[in-house]
């Protein structure tokens, strides 16, 4: 590697390069936005150094931990990442690991997502810090990033505890340049070294190591209050009527706005790294040198609410800071103007542009919600699913076809698994009181293979019925690509073991189970009818359909086997019956025609809208040339 | 010492991420400090994309409203979302088809605003070379052309190089080409 190397990384390639430089021997994760990159860059890392790290796309978030906790315990070093709803998943894991703690260095990532951009949640990772008692790493940028892996490597084994990294999604998406070091080399065989009282404990050794923890806990705090690294004050102010206490993206977008105002000599800033232990005595000598300290943290308030003294704070809880959303530069904007004017300390100049707003909003532009793309397989499930069963009810998951809600053909998101278990839940709650009404589950291939099977072994046990669509596009979609153990492709490309998901299902006791291209929409509806009498009948079940077609952005020339150029003829009388229940964007309404038309920049040749259009103006095109 | 803040507004499939690392490359290149943030996940699947990139020294990878000094974009409705982070005197160049149908009222707004407006047709140029996925070089290039960014036309073209792959390169240069000829003329 060339001396002083910069490269622009995404922050979380810069947080797979320290878990490089660190020497991590074991690197596990399930994708998530805003936490996928991570794994891809370990991998491509990995092969450029020619190093031998073990990575693995784990089937969930809870099994990951547990496998990178495991190389752990065995002296190696280890990093697991997820997103913050991910760590809901591996909390059990997480709360256990607090106490029976670590041997090899543990670093935990969960990137939060304020906002939310992609998640359902806003919840704040430092909280599952304090909650489980490990310590936590704030980084602000992609470089601190980095550099925080390191030390929180380090601080691991010092402790030996698990420690948590939490990046904001500003961090994991925002990019910068890096400085790269070289990795660090750590032969470390594995090496386990029983001990049950420790690996093993049962509640009366519970009480030990808890009390264990907190005296560790309590050191790390000690050293925390001496940090200067991750926990500094930023310049020299010639007054103190307004400090702040900010953390992570806040922390620099704040620096910026401070810097373009010119009122670096009028406030401080203390930054805080690590808002948990917090380093209490350094933050309350800060709040006595002030007159008043507004504390900026995101997506909720951690060290705000650890203040033991809040006379002089302004925060969340003073009504200072919004309850909820990303603290964007014009939200942080908002509030220090406000703050600057009522305290008399200065009056900025506006930043926005009222007038243009209004012109810009008086054009009425269509809003442009996220859709499935054009092609996608899963929408030709939605429509047949949609048309077959109009009264139905269709709990769904998380994934792209999260995005059937656009073909009204997705009625409950709740988290991962839960598109099985609100269908088995719906139908006791039905079935309680003597009615029956068609339930249509949907749940991608990922989606099943994370947290599916457990859903589904409770439904079979507890005689549930209801209509299981498996949207099988072999492919973590929405994530960024990653592959499925249904393809048994692992993280670094190479050859896992397959196991094939109608294995899986008939091993969860599923008696009627069939696979379809949902491109054929008419055997698709079909099938629908025919698995709903199963779920009617006296002996029948729960029904599963495989609709299996790989996704057509993995796999685009799969998808261009047979292509089928469409037209539209004048048989189209702008009923809107496509653009309205099909809803893919080839099909774009002409309004000053009342036509439909396709637009071919975007349209796969998938040929599926010919079995949507009610008055059959949708056609292959070699037919037209017959009629005309 | 330069100090830049680019918008790149579309929305998605439009190149706009390839589009800002040829920036990211080009300040690495000159020795900046590069900051940027990038949109990823569900809001890629055909929603809006905005890319914020910083030249020079910042902290934060995100510009605020009322700041950019130029903004890219790839999609008339999204012009009209981003113009609000533009600054007073900044330069904006546009992917439209046709100038003569931008709100005439904005328009005139803007040059109250001292905004250099430039419109382009820069599908119908990546179309002309048969590439009609190059139309975010294409804008580029034709921004270089015009003179009104702080950046010349062999350090943005350096940048193009690096960042391309090789595949791509021939591709890419050519659309390069096109836009700046265009700019110039």
């Amino acid at each position: 590697m060339k001396n002083e190397e910069v490269r622009i990384l995404l922050g979380n390639v810069a947080i797979a390069r320290g878990i490089i430089e660190s020497g991590c021997h074991v690197v596990t994760s399930y994708p998530g936005t805003p936490s996928s990159e991570i794994i891809p860059a370990v991998v491509s890392f990995k092969k450029e150094l020619g190093l031998d790290t073990y990575i693995e796309w784990s089937t969930n978030e809870k099994v990951a931990f547990d496998n990178a906790l495991a190389a752990s315990l065995t002296g190696k070093r280890a990093a697991v990442a997820m997103k913050q709803v991910g760590l809901n998943v591996a909390s059990d894991s997480l709360m256990s690991s607090a106490y029976t703690g670590v041997v090899g260095g543990l670093v935990v990532i969960s990137c939060d997502d304020p906002g939310p951009h992609s998640s359902q949640t806003e919840q704040d990772s430092r909280f599952y810090a304090m909650f489980a008692k490990i310590p936590v790493f704030d980084p602000s940028t992609p470089q601190e990033a980095k550099e925080m892996v390191k030390a929180a490597f380090e601080l691991s084994e010092e402790f030996q505890i698990p420690v948590l990294l939490r990046p904001t999604i500003r961090v994991s998406h925002g990019k910068q340049n890096v400085k790269l070091e070289p990795p660090r080399i750590l032969d470390r065989p594995a090496d386990f070294v029983k001990d049950p009282a420790r690996w093993a404990a049962t509640p009366r050794f519970r009480l030990i190591l808890h009390t264990k923890l907190n005296e560790i806990l309590s050191k790390i705090q000690e050293k925390f209050e001496k940090d200067t690294r991750w926990n500094v004050e930023v310049g020299s102010p010639r007054n103190y009527t307004l400090g702040i206490i900010t953390c992570s993206s806040s922390f620099v977008a704040i620096l910026d706005l401070l810097e373009e105002f010119g009122l670096n000599e009028d406030i401080s800033l203390l930054k805080i790294g690590t808002p948990y232990p917090l380093p209490k005595k350094k933050i309350a000598e800060y709040i006595k040198r002030h007159d008043k300290v507004l504390v900026i943290e995101e997506p909720d308030s951690v060290i705000e609410l650890l203040i033991n003294d809040k006379s002089k704070v302004l925060g969340r809880l003073s009504g200072h800071v919004p309850l909820q959303g990303e603290l964007s530069p014009e939200v942080l904007y908002g509030i220090l103007s406000q703050l600057l004017s009522d305290l008399g300390i200065a009056k900025l100049e506006m930043i926005s542009d009222p007038e243009l707003e209004k012109l810009v909003e008086d054009l009425d532009l269509p809003v442009r919600r996220p859709t499935l793309c054009a092609g996608c397989p899963e929408r030709a499930a939605f429509f047949a699913i949609k048309k077959a069963f109009p009264k139905g009810i269709y709990p769904s998951d998380i994934g792209c076809y999260t995005l059937g809600l656009n073909l009204g053909a997705v009625d409950t998101v709740l988290d991962m698994g839960a598109g099985i278990t609100f269908a088995s839940g719906f139908y006791q709650a039905y079935h309680q009181d003597g009615n029956d009404i068609p339930i249509i589950s949907t749940m991608g291939d990922s989606t099943f293979y994370h947290s599916g099977t457990s859903s589904l072994l409770n439904a079979v046990y507890n005689n549930a019925r209801f209509i299981l669509v498996i949207l099988d596009n072999e492919i973590t979609a929405m994530t960024g690509m990653q592959p499925t153990p249904g393809i048994g492709i692992t993280a670094d490309g190479s050859e896992g073991q397959s196991i094939p998901l109608e294995e899986l299902i008939r091993g969860c006791g599923i008696q009627w189970l069939r696979t379809i291209d949902p491109y054929d929409v008419k055997e698709l509806l079909s099938l629908l009818k025919e698995a709903r009498e199963y779920t009617q009948k006296e002996d029948g079940g729960i029904a599963v359909i495989v609709a299996r077609h790989p996704c057509l952005i993995r796999y685009p020339d799969v998808c261009q086997e047979k292509p089928v150029k469409v037209t539209i003829t004048e048989e189209c009388n702008g009923c809107m019956y496509c653009v309205d229940f099909f809803e893919c964007p080839a099909l774009k309404p002409d309004k000053e025609e009342d036509l439909v038309r396709i637009d071919r920049t975007l349209c796969t040749d998938c040929g599926v809208c010919v079995q949507v259009c009610p008055r059959e103006a949708i056609v292959p095109a070699e037919t037209k040339g017959k009629n005309s | 010492m330069i100090k830049t803040q680019i918008i790149l507004a579309g929305i998605g499939g439009q190149g706009i991420l390839f589009a800002s690392r040829i920036f990211s490359e080009l300040g690495l290149k000159l020795g900046l400090n590069v900051l940027g943030s990038e949109t990823h996940g569900m809001s890629q699947r055909g929603g809006s994309v905005l890319s914020h990139l910083k030249l020079g020294n910042f902290h934060s990878p995100l510009i605020h409203t009322g700041a950019a000094d130029i903004l890219y974009s790839f999609a008339e409705e999204e012009t009209y979302r981003s113009l609000k982070f533009l600054r007073n005197g900044g330069v904006c160049f546009v992917n439209l088809e046709n100038s003569k149908r931008f709100d005439p009222a904005i328009l005139s707004h803007l040059k109250g605003k001292k905004v250099g407006f430039r419109t382009f047709d820069a599908n119908e140029a990546a179309a002309q070379i048969g590439f009609a996925r190059s139309t975010n070089i294409v804008l580029i290039g034709y921004s270089v052309g015009t003179g009104l960014i702080p950046f010349v036309y062999d350090d943005i073209k350096s940048a193009l190089e690096s960042v391309s792959r090789k595949k791509e390169l021939e591709v890419n240069l050519k659309a390069f080409e096109i836009g700046f000829l265009k700019g110039k003329s």
